[in-house]
């Protein structure tokens, strides 16, 4: 096999419970691709370092989460309580909605008769 | 980003205890607080580095705590609550990506790729035992391509599995294998110059 088929299996090479005959063949007297192999395995192991390794939130992320419940609750109380009235602000709303209705005709027809 | 902090092993560990969970269950608030407090460090860093955006991660790891909150009574507890936290916080920051991702490419027209080598700040050397700095991996991260990074750091930082990893993408394991792949080639191209070579 060629350096250029070797290079393009190596990304794998990690995962792979066994190398095969030719792979290692090819590794045993190409120092180009172990240097490659090499290459790949400090990655590997940087990118298993990072695993504890955390990065640092914004303080006021932490103030948000832990204020959750709290908020949860004030929505949920809120939600309950329209749902608890539900008849009242459906009963408001038709009410709003009527006057609104009324007041439109009232215009439209002021509007006709002055024009008449 | 900001850095950095060394906890104490590779994740996911377990963070917090039973009983802390089932006080959560009960809707004990200072129990939530000792909770977060204990977790969100970790689930923040994982939505970064899944994102590669803080203020992305800050809200993805809101969303996260949100479902949390509301799905912890649903908890059972014969897995890990961590392992469930990280698929939670994991399965955020992807859907949340997807959606960034179809924004962008609306807006721009185009799914964009940048490549670049990174500088290096002290030597990286290509021999056995070689390490790789850690802040060098991070901004090599945060400039891979969103898909790649997504596909290395599950696989290669948090280690799951080939099978897990294309169930949480939502592709298939041979896809999920070559995103990996390409990943590991692209970040390696990124790090280690001509002159290493």
């Amino acid at each position: 096999m060629k350096c250029e088929e070797i290079k393009e299996m190596l990304p794998a090479y990690g995962d792979e419970q066994q190398a095969t005959l030719e792979l290692r063949r090819h590794l045993s007297r190409c120092s180009d691709c172990r240097a490659e192999v090499d290459r790949y395995e400090a990655l590997s192991g940087g990118l298993r370092a990072l695993a504890s390794i955390t990065a640092e939130p914004p303080a006021r992320l932490l103030t948000a989460l832990i204020d959750i419940p709290a908020r949860r609750t004030r929505i949920d109380e809120a939600r309950d309580h329209v749902v608890r009235h539900r008849g009242r602000y459906l009963g408001g709303l038709a009410g709003a909605a009527a006057v609104a209705g009324t007041a439109a005709l009232w215009r439209t027809r002021a509007r006709r008769l002055a024009a008449a | 980003m900001k850095r950095l902090k060394t906890t104490g092993g590779p994740a996911p560990r377990e963070l917090v205890s039973p009983d802390l969970i089932e006080r959560c269950t009960r809707g004990d608030e200072a129990a939530w607080r000792e909770l977060v407090e204990a977790t969100h460090r970790d689930v923040y860093t994982l939505c970064l580095r899944i994102l590669g955006d803080p203020h992305d991660a800050s809200e993805a790891t809101q969303d996260t705590y949100l479902k949390v909150w509301r799905n912890l009574r649903g908890f059972r507890g014969d897995a890990m609550f961590s392992t469930w936290l990280y698929r939670v916080a994991t399965n955020t920051a992807i859907s949340k990506h997807r959606g960034r991702s179809r924004r962008r490419a609306r807006e721009a027209g185009v799914g964009e790729e940048v490549m670049e080598q990174i500088p290096a700040t002290g030597s990286v050397e290509a021999a056995a035992g070689a390490k790789v700095e850690v802040a060098r991996l991070e901004d090599a991260l945060a400039v891979l391509s969103p898909m790649y990074r997504e596909a290395v750091v599950l696989r290669d930082v948090y280690g799951l599995g080939i099978d897990e990893l294309a169930k949480q993408l939502g592709i298939s394991e041979t896809a999920a294998k070559v995103r990996v792949h390409r990943g590991r080639k692209k970040l390696k191209d990124m790090l280690f110059s001509e002159e290493d070579l």
